[in-house]
């Protein structure tokens, strides 16, 4: 049976519909929801979805309810276990006090790319990226 | 051709579906998935009105609408560029300008466009 | 239920837009393309730090800009109804099974808007109750 659904988007995703999965977005936000609907571009749309924050070894949730993502942002896409996700050596904490960790996560990581990428430019000879046409 | 470049105000009747105003097949049609040809922006409603521009990479401008084509290439006149620098943000007159409709992201009217406070405190309280 | 069909279906609907540079439109939207561009109105922007605000009367957002769209919740059961009755009305020409299994477009509509929308309307509660 999956040997003749030819490897596309289509393809991959008509088994994922109405499973709960985990769509990772190319800006690193985390949403976990039902798929109900793709198209050939691999847009989403998300149903019950929640976003999840995580630092170290604690994770925080926020219902954001119904989602339309535009393919071109996804980075990762997977079903989620309902069986084994509650397995995760992983404790749930309120997202207002975990908001702040996460947001020094995002601007140490971002100041060290910077970092790295400065170095990369100066020392290397590489060109930068997130020019003109690069909407991130 | 030479009415092509121009827009002006006769263009938003003359848009290619064909519909007698831009919007026009919205209402007789209920299908939901039928082909979108038509403009879903009437441009001729900001003919020689001030609207605001972003473009791709993150330039910003002002301008006054005279021109426009279905690719949504725009003519603006008195254009003021709005720059963000680290030094902050600053302006700097640009005349009359060819805009790339390709490259522009956001198009909205100047009329109406105000910097307010934060409008979702109250309702997060 | 195709996205680009819920989105037209959400029009005059309240919504929250995220472009890829991480500023956000909270808006009503007025119209939308199939290249998902769109046109919204009485509109609140935020800027992407979420520092700055700003209240336009409209404006058209480039669909190719977007990252996500936030949408109502219920509108899913809103466009699942229309198509229903849509489909009991218009029993005819294209309306019955297609049966092609990488079909897109039309096809795809009418399979998995039957076989898959009604029936699994069971399966809801398994992403429910999170």
């Amino acid at each position: 049976m999956d040997s003749l659904i030819p490897f596309t988007t289509s393809g991959s995703l008509v088994d994922c519909v109405d499973r709960k999965m985990l769509v990772v977005l190319r800006d690193g936000r985390k949403l976990q929801g039902v798929l109900r609907s793709y198209d050939q571009f691999a847009n989403l749309v998300l149903e019950d979805t929640v976003e999840r924050i995580y630092h170290q070894d604690v994770f925080a949730e926020m219902k954001r309810g119904l989602y339309l993502i535009r393919g071109e942002n996804v980075v990762l896409l997977g079903e989620i276990d309902l069986d084994q996700e509650d397995d995760v050596p992983l404790r749930q904490v309120d997202w207002e006090s975990l908001e702040p960790y996460h947001q020094k996560d995002i601007a140490d990581k971002k100041a060290r790319d910077e970092h790295k990428a400065n170095i990369l430019f100066d020392k290397h000879g590489f060109c930068k990226e997130g020019g003109e046409g690069d909407g991130y | 051709m030479a009415d092509r470049g121009r827009g002006g105000a006769g263009r938003g009747a003359g848009l290619r579906g064909g519909a007698p105003s831009a919007r026009g097949g919205k209402s007789s049609a209920p299908s939901m998935d039928k082909p979108k040809r038509e403009a879903i922006l009437d441009l001729a409603k900001y003919q020689n009105e001030r609207i605001r521009v972003k473009f791709t990479g993150g330039r910003e401008v002002t301008g006054v609408l005279k021109g426009f084509d279905q690719l949504l290439n725009l003519v603006l006149d008195d254009v003021e560029e709005q720059l963000h620098s680290e030094s902050g943000p600053s302006t700097r007159q640009l005349g009359l300008v060819v805009l790339r409709g390709p490259t522009i992201t956001l198009l909205s009217p100047v009329d109406g466009f105000e910097e307010i406070a934060n409008p979702f405190l109250a309702q997060e309280a | 239920m195709l996205p680009l069909s819920l989105l037209n279906a959400a029009q005059n609907k309240p919504m929250l837009v995220e472009l890829k540079n991480g500023e956000t439109f909270n808006g009503h939207l007025v119209n939308c393309d199939n290249f998902m561009n769109i046109t919204l109105r009485e509109v609140y922007q935020t800027s992407a730090e979420g520092d700055r605000f700003w209240k336009l009367k409209e404006c058209y957002i480039r669909g190719s800009t977007i990252k996500y769209l936030r949408v109502p919740d219920q509108l899913l059961d809103v466009v699942k109804d229309e198509q229903n009755r849509a489909r009991e009305a218009g029993r005819g020409p294209r309306g019955g099974g297609t049966g092609g299994r990488g079909g897109r477009g039309m096809s795809q509509r009418g399979g998995r808007g039957a076989a898959r929308g009604g029936p699994m309307r069971g399966a809801r509660g398994r992403g429910r109750g999170i």
